[in-house]
This record gives structure tokens, C-alpha cells and sequence, in this order.
């Protein structure tokens, strides 16, 4: 018995060991870029301000969830990366503070979101990430438009995340919409766009359809919008819809000479990853510094040391070589407030209509 | 009548001993505000306005009654085949003159420490599209994703409870019977046939049962391997995690608790009873091997080929760990490990081992009081605490975790009435879940930790409780020492071998548990099965297997301190063991 009240006096002081709460000089950041550069960020911003700084990272959608779930009593302070149109859904709730950051007169306005609620911290693209030995062994050319991934030989060989937890997707989604809105809006004016630029729900309805019958080439909706690149690299699937600086990072991590980038040439999205305040956070003083330093040239450079291939939004920020050259691609004219707005009921009728949906 | 007096005559013995009294309530109250409660506000969740909605759609739709459909299908199949497998390792064991048995032995038990998604992940690393075997060797590119994938993977997971359920009847059948059987000229397999399979039939169906229950809760491989076959724990986790609509996951969650709830009464109480085999006490002799070639060398073929596919498995998992990218860039590397260790993931691996060795002595104590209360003590209601403990392993994983949420994810706080706004609303319990929860939620993932585990405490507890003759314990009470002296220096060290085996199984059941507490980290506390999961989930596998083997080593040293403290035989067990 003696040994039982020591195992009990040992468990208890172990119990002292788990921090109690937040204390002032410490900071949480919700973090949804990958993890490495989560750890790279925070670590930089640790030895340089000194406040002990940790981070949990959850995708897009789900930190978008979990804000708004724990609006009441938010556990973090600052959210970091991640595509706008989730922050700007949040920032129409209401979750966000606005803070005007010394450091945001050096970026092109297009980075800051209204009222300063949101400011961009990297760009990058929306891409297919195929494997060549697959697409050779399936017959099938590497994919350069939306059409190439509905063809039937790349049946239960296409992975893409679930537009509901993640950023990545749910640009790949809005692209497609905004394609099917320019389509109609092509054929005749005012099908494609409402007055005030959103999609018609004819446009919308549209991007359904495709997203139907490309469900019958998906292999699986993974949680993570990067997680189907790893997929496509081991041979799981052939096509992976992801952002591309995330498959450039895969090919120099391991998948090189396996995985093969291209962009659909009708059109293809991209990402503003953002930075913002949370509402009521327990660390404001420390978030307002997180976020300086985020867009700053310092923090961006940050990227370089992980292999982020995002580029960043600070002029003065180190660019990769093997970040995306933007003009060369077919960018859509992606519209992040209408995104923003419309979101949360787009990924809730894909997740009722496309996702449990079995396929033929 | 008699009952009634007798059980009231019990209710009063235990009303004369206040620390009985004591005990009893607590463990009343723990029962019912760590593991009714959630459950029940769960269920009234999917009852509100909102919910009843939702299970109109949800039960009318076609592509959610594939879910469903889905769920059972792999809750039969893998309940059949893993029910297979554990019964042949268990018929190898004690029925079948083979080489290497406690080998066998061994690798049937590995599932125990297994963490979750190092099996689905390796499975796909060997069997799927680029698998090391079916396109390797086959040159296949084979489709394991779905039903069949998960089917091997959660039968091999869990065939064990089979193997352990079998193996211990097994060994009780009276050989006299099959002996009797012989001399009446039957042959093997008539005997085999007529003989061993009915006196088995209990077990079948409680192997069975229990499979299915696990199978239809199971969140990890769904995850991994699932493919597009959808199953109701996936879509409880996406509604919390990606849309965070508490009353759809309620929903989901009630529609798989009828099926759970369902089939574990069915096993419990039903054909938990039915048992054919113990009716004539201790098994006469020695039971007799099958030494027939093509049977004797088929069926250990057959075994040590699954052996085989179990070592493949976690071959893979430890060259995993220290290989760049497991079949892509098969360099030696440590990073994988210096990530786990000194990277982020040191945390997760601190806290993780802290909650376990917490929770415990507390699991494995609760198991051997509420077993004692159960047997030793007549009282009426003793049913209802029996069935009230095992929810908290009947019920999936996700469905706790979701009671948890809506519970405690607020202090539960008790406003005095008539004494005006001035005296603040007393805190009956704090906020256990979510940002800023008490010990940043550490407290929600230890008493989880412990309602998961005590049911197998209890059981182990109150199966060698009930074969220990009361006699010692009140030769105590009549020598003056009271109902607390009595279970500690008396019964806690009689069952010592139950309790052991209730505090290993709690100590590996926490290590790997995902289900119950993927709803309930928050950012103070990093879970090793969580950080798994992301690792799997952004399809870093080399960090995944690292943190798994961690985790292995971690179980496998708890195991071993352990037995070192708890297990060394003191004269009492001894003299039980002399004595039986």
C-alpha cells in the first residue's frame, strides 16, 4: 500500500507541472499554414520579443469553427494563415478586431482587409499536384484544365480536402464557381454575376454539378487541404487539388521526380493568407505584436527556412526561386469578400449534398 | 419480499459504515456526472427542435442511409473476421500440438498497445494502390481503400478480445466431455463439430458482439482508410471539427448509440449469461491435442501467417520511423524522432504520460471499490451502478467526447435562491473543456482517461471477487477491523492479480486512446494520440511512426514498473493460489 501513496504523491506533483493558465507574458496563435512553419514562426517571434509563444495549428475551416465556438471565452488571440475568405466570414461575424499595424503601409492594399480587420501575409495558388508514375501507368496526360480531372480513368484517383475544414479546398471550390460564373456570364450578361458581383445561384449550381461528378473520381475528402499531396507522392492517388507552393514543397522534401506541378489553364485561384486579432483573445498585447511581426520582412523570411514556397506579401520579404511566377498563370478574378460572405453555407450544402454522396 | 428485506437489510449494513456510505456515494455521484450526464445531454440535444429535424432528414435521405448501412456492414464484417481469427489463435493455443505458441501468444496481444492509425497507415503503405506487396510483389494496384481495408485493419486490431475471450474457455472446457465423445467413436471433427463449437457457441456471440461494438466506434481507421465509404464516426467528428454544429454531431451520435447501446445489452445480459462452460468447476485432466498433420500444420500455417502480416506491419512502422518517406525515399534519418522528442512533439509526449500515470491508480482503485461494492455488497441498485460504469466503455469514444462538450464546457454553477444578486452563483464545477477549462482542460481528459478505463477494472475485479470465498473478509470484520480496513489490507490484495491487470489495461487504453478526447485537447494540452492523428492526417508518416513507437515504448516500460510493484506475489496471493 505504501507503494500506492507514492504513485499518488508522484501524480499529484505532476499535476503542479501542468501550467495553470495563460500567463501574460505567453502567447497561443492559432495556426493553420504547416506545421513546420508554425514552429518557425513561432520560435522566431519567441527569441526575439522574449513571450513564450506556442501555437495549436488547425486547418482553415476548423479554426474558423473553433473561433466561433468558443466566441464567448476565445482561447486564442491571433490566428494566423490560412486563405481570406475565412477570415473575412469570420470578420463579418463580428469575431475580429480591427488593429492598424505599423507595419501595413508597406503592403499593397489589396492585403489589407476592410477596417483592418484582416491583413495578407502570402499568396500562392491553387494547382493540381499529379504523379507522373500513375498518370503514365493510367494512360492519362497531366491534368492542365478542371475538365481533365472528370475523366473517367482517373476514377478513385483524384484527392482533394473537404471544403468544410479546409482553406485549400474551399478556394478550389470558389475557383470552379467563379468559372462556371465567367461561362455564363460569357454566354450572356447577367446569368454569371449578380449586381453586386456575387455568383448567380445558376453559377453556383453549376459548380455543384461539377463538383457531382468529379465526386465520382475522388478517392477521399481529407481534413488537411496539403494531405492529399503526401496521397499523390506515395502513389495512392494520380491528381491531388492543392496550392501549389505546397507540392513544390513536397517535391524538395522527399517526392523529387515523382510529383509533377500544373495549373488548369481556363483559370486558377488563389490564396490570400491572412492574420488577424481574435475578439476578446486572452493575449491581445502579445497578438498585436504577433501580427507586426508576421508582416514584416523578418517574419516572412521566416518562410525560406521551412521550405514555404508562399509568395510573401511584404515587398521586402526574401522570394524563393521556386515560388509561383503569378503572371504566368491564368489567375480568376477571385472575389474575397463575396467568398467570404458566402462560405459557410457553400461548404455546409457541399457537406450534405457532394461529400456523403456515394459514387456510381 | 425476501429480496426486498435482504436488499434492505444491505442498504442499512451499509449505512452503519460511514466510510461505506462515503465511498458509495462518491461513486454514485462520479458514475453520474462523468459518464450518465454527458451521455444524456447528448441524447436531449438530438432531441430538441432542431434535432428532431435533423433525424427525419438524416433517416430519410439515401445517402445517409448508406451511412448507416456502412457502419453495420463493417461492424458484421469485422466482428466476423476478427471473431475468426481470434477464435483460431485461441484453438491453436490449447487445442493444437503446434511449435512456437508463445510467440503466438505474444503477437495476438501487441493489438493492446497498439496506438491507433499505426495499423491503418502501415496497412496502406503494404497493401494499397503503391503498397511495398500488392504492387511490389503482385504488381497489383490494389483498391484497399473502403470496407475491405478496414475490415483488415480493425480485425487485427481488435481480435485480440476474441483471442483472450476464447483462449480462457478454451482451457475450461472439461476435456472429459471430448473424451467421452472419443470413446463413444466419434471422430474429430464430429467431435469438433458437435462437441467443442456448442459448448463455444457463448463465446462466439460475445466475441461477436463486443467486435461490433468496437468496430462501428472506431474513428482512426475510418480516418485513414476509409476511402468514400462513410461511416457515422466520421461524420460526428467532421460536424464538430469542420462546422462545429453541436446538434448534427448529436444526432449522428444518437443514430450510432442505438445500434452500440443495443448490441452490448444483447452481449451483457443476454448471452453473458448464457455460459455452458464452468458448470462442472475445475476441468478434469489434461486436454487432449490435435496431432492430425493436414489440421495440426493447416491451422498453424494459417496462424503463424497472420503472425507474419501483424510483424509486417509494425516492421513497417519502426523502418518507417527512421526512413525520409517510407518507399519513396528510403534514406536513413533521425528526424523523425528529433521532431517527436525534442521538437514540438516533446509536449504532447510529457502530457500524454502524465494524464496516463494519473489517471490510472485512479481507474484501477475506482475499478476494485465499485467490483467490491458490486459483490461483496447486497444492496438494491447495485445493478444500475454495474451497468452505469460499463457505458463508459459501450458507448463510442466520440460520443463522450461530445457530452463532454456540451456538459462542461461551462462552470456548472449553483444560484442560491432568495439571496439576491449580491452573493455570487456558487461554482459546482468548473469549466472542464475548451479554451481557459481548469488545468487548460487537463482535468476533462484524465476523468475521460478513467471512465474508459474502469469497466475492465471492474470486470477482472468482480470475475476473481466473485471466486474468493467471503469468509477472509468477514473473519476480519469479526476480528474487529472495519469495512475500509477490511477492502484494504483484505480484498484489495486478494484481487491484487485483477487489479494489475486493470491498471495495465488502463495505462495502454489511455496511452492510445483517440476517440473520447479528439474533442477535448485544448491549447495547454497536447495528446500523443491527437498529434498522430495531424501527423497521419497531413500524411507526414514518418512522424506518425515515430510518435507510435514512442508511445509503444512508453506502454511497454509503464507495463514493466508495473509489474515490478504491483505484480511481485505477496503471501497472500499465494496462499489463494495454494489454497484454490
Amino acid at each position: 500500500m505504501k507503494r500506492f501513496g507514492l504513485f499518488f504523491v508522484v501524480a499529484l506533483l505532476l499535476l503542479t507541472l501542468i501550467p495553470a493558465s495563460a500567463q501574460e507574458d505567453s502567447l497561443t496563435v492559432l495556426c493553420t499554414p504547416q506545421e513546420d512553419w508554425c514552429v518557425a514562426m513561432t520560435q522566431a517571434f519567441q527569441e526575439k520579443t522574449g513571450i513564450e509563444t506556442s501555437y495549436v495549428r488547425l486547418s482553415s475551416g476548423e479554426a474558423l469553427a473553433r473561433i466561433r465556438a468558443t466566441a464567448d471565452n476565445p482561447e486564442f488571440s491571433v490566428w494566423w494563415g490560412g486563405p481570406a475568405d475565412a477570415y473575412i466570414a469570420a470578420a463579418n461575424d463580428g469575431l475580429f478586431e480591427s488593429y492598424e499595424s505599423p507595419n501595413a503601409e508597406l503592403l499593397d492594399p489589396r492585403y489589407v482587409g476592410a477596417d483592418n480587420m484582416w491583413y495578407g501575409v502570402y499568396v500562392g495558388a491553387t494547382g493540381f499536384c499529379s504523379n507522373v508514375q500513375v498518370l503514365e501507368e493510367l494512360g492519362v496526360d497531366v491534368p492542365t484544365s478542371w475538365q481533365d480531372l472528370l475523366n473517367p480513368a482517373l476514377k478513385g484517383n483524384v484527392a482533394m480536402a473537404h471544403p468544410a475544414t479546409s482553406g485549400t479546398a474551399f478556394t478550389a471550390f470558389w475557383t470552379v464557381i467563379t468559372l462556371e460564373a465567367d461561362k455564363l456570364e460569357a454566354e450572356e450578361a447577367g446569368t454569371g454575376y449578380n449586381e453586386d458581383g456575387t455568383p448567380t445561384q445558376a453559377a453556383i449550381d453549376n459548380a455543384f454539378a461539377y463538383f457531382a461528378e468529379l465526386n465520382n473520381n475522388i478517392l477521399q475528402y481529407t481534413r488537411s487541404g496539403l494531405a492529399s499531396g503526401p496521397m499523390a507522392g506515395r502513389g495512392e492517388i494520380a491528381v491531388s487539388v492543392i496550392f501549389s507552393h505546397d507540392c513544390v514543397k513536397l517535391q524538395v522534401e522527399g517526392f523529387e521526380g515523382v510529383l509533377v506541378t500544373s495549373f488548369p489553364e481556363e483559370g486558377t485561384g488563389y490564396e490570400n493568407g491572412g492574420v488577424a486579432i481574435i475578439t476578446g483573445g486572452p493575449e491581445p498585447e502579445a497578438a498585436r505584436m504577433f501580427l507586426d511581426f508576421t508582416l514584416s520582412a523578418e517574419g516572412q523570411a521566416t518562410a525560406l527556412q521551412v521550405n514555404a514556397f508562399q509568395i510573401p506579401t511584404n515587398p521586402e520579404a526574401p522570394i524563393s526561386d521556386l515560388a509561383v511566377d503569378l503572371s504566368s498563370l491564368t489567375l480568376i478574378d477571385y472575389n474575397f469578400p463575396a467568398a467570404g460572405a458566402l462560405r459557410t453555407e457553400l461548404v455546409e450544402r457541399f457537406d450534405t449534398e457532394i461529400a456523403p454522396a456515394p459514387t456510381d | 419480499m425476501l429480496t426486498q428485506r435482504r436488499f434492505g437489510a444491505g442498504f442499512r449494513r451499509i449505512l452503519q459504515d460511514p466510510v461505506l456510505a462515503i465511498s458509495l456515494l462518491l461513486v454514485v455521484l462520479f458514475i453520474f456526472i462523468a459518464i450518465v450526464l454527458p451521455i444524456l445531454a447528448m441524447i436531449g440535444v438530438s432531441l430538441s427542435e432542431e434535432g428532431r429535424a435533423l433525424f427525419g432528414h438524416y433517416l430519410g435521405e439515401r445517402a445517409y442511409q448508406d451511412i448507416i448501412v456502412n457502419t453495420l456492414t463493417m461492424g458484421l464484417s469485422v466482428a466476423t473476421v476478427g471473431t475468426v481469427i481470434g477464435f483460431l489463435f485461441a484453438y491453436v493455443q490449447v487445442k493444437v500440438k503446434a511449435p512456437f505458441k508463445r510467440f503466438m501468444h505474444l503477437i495476438a496481444l501487441v493489438p493492446i498497445i497498439s496506438p491507433p492509425f499505426a495499423v491503418a497507415t502501415a496497412i496502406i503503405l503494404l497493401f494499397g494502390r503503391n503498397g511495398m506487396i500488392s504492387k511490389g510483389i503482385f504488381g497489383v494496384r490494389y483498391d484497399i481503400y473502403g470496407l475491405t481495408g478496414l475490415t483488415l485493419a480493425l480485425s487485427l486490431s481488435l481480435f485480440t478480445i476474441a483471442y483472450l475471450n476464447f483462449k480462457g474457455m478454451l482451457q475450461a472446457l472439461d476435456p472429459s466431455l471430448e473424451e467421452a465423445a472419443t470413446n463413444l467413436g466419434a471422430s474429430k471433427w464430429h467431435i469438433f463439430r458437435t462437441v467443442t463449437v456448442p459448448m463455444l457457441l457463448p463465446g462466439f456471440a460475445a466475441s461477436f458482439l463486443l467486435l461490433f461494438v468496437e468496430a462501428i466506434a472506431d474513428l482512426g481507421n475510418p480516418l485513414v482508410l476509409g476511402g468514400n465509404y462513410e461511416v457515422l464516426a466520421t461524420r460526428v467528428y467532421i460536424s464538430i471539427i469542420g462546422l462545429h454544429d453541436n446538434v448534427a454531431a448529436a444526432v449522428f451520435s444518437v443514430i450510432l448509440l442505438v445500434p452500440s447501446l443495443t448490441v452490448f445489452i444483447i452481449q451483457r445480459y443476454w448471452v453473458g449469461r448464457t455460459s455452458v462452460v464452468s458448470v462442472t468447476g475445475k476441468p478434469a485432466g489434461t486436454p487432449q491435442q490435435i496431432t492430425h498433420p493436414v489440421v495440426r500444420w493447416g491451422l498453424t500455417g494459417l496462424v503463424l501467417g497472420i503472425c507474419a502480416l501483424i510483424i509486417s506491419i509494425y516492421a513497417v512502422m519502426f523502418v518507417g520511423s527512421v526512413t525520409r518517406v517510407f518507399g519513396v525515399n528510403n534514406t536513413f534519418t533521425l528526424e523523425h524522432f528529433d521532431f517527436v522528442i525534442n521538437g514540438y512533439g516533446s509536449d504532447a509526449m510529457v502530457d500524454t504520460t502524465t494524464f496516463a500515470i494519473i489517471a490510472t491508480p485512479l481507474a484501477g482503485v475506482l475499478g476494485m471499490l465499485i467490483a467490491f461494492l458490486i459483490v461483496r455488497k447486497a444492496f438494491a441498485g447495485r445493478n444500475i451502478i454495474d451497468f452505469g460504469t460499463m457505458l463508459g466503455i459501450a458507448v463510442p469514444g466520440t460520443i463522450i467526447g461530445i457530452g463532454y462538450l456540451l456538459v462542461f464546457n461551462n462552470p456548472i454553477t449553483l444560484t442560491l435562491p432568495f439571496v439576491g444578486d449580491n452573493v455570487p452563483a456558487i461554482t459546482l464545477i468548473p469549466k472542464l473543456t475548451g479554451g481557459r477549462a481548469v488545468l487548460g482542460g487537463a482535468l476533462a481528459i484524465v476523468i475521460v482517461y478513467v471512465i474508459r478505463s474502469v469497466p475492465a477494472a471492474l470486470r477482472s475485479g468482480a470475475a476473481l471477487l466473485s471466486q474468493i470465498d467471503p469468509a477472509i473478509e468477514e473473519a476480519s470484520i469479526s476480528l474487529g477491523a472495519n469495512n475500509a480496513v477490511t477492502f484494504r489490507k483484505i480484498t484489495l490484495p486478494l484481487i491484487r492479480p485483477a487489479f494489475l491487470a486493470g491498471l495495465i489495461y488502463a495505462f495502454a487504453r489511455s496511452m492510445t486512446t483517440i476517440s473520447a478526447i479528439v474533442f477535448l485537447t485544448t491549447p495547454q494540452t497536447r495528446i500523443m494520440t491527437q498529434q498522430i492523428l495531424n501527423e497521419t492526417e497531413q500524411g507526414r508518416y514518418g512522424n506518425a511512426f515515430a510518435y507510435c513507437v514512442i508511445l509503444i515504448a512508453i506502454v511497454l516500460v509503464a507495463i514493466g514498473i508495473l509489474y515490478l510493484t504491483v505484480g511481485s506475489t505477496t503471501g497472500a496471493e499465494r496462499s489463494l493460489e495454494g489454497g484454490a
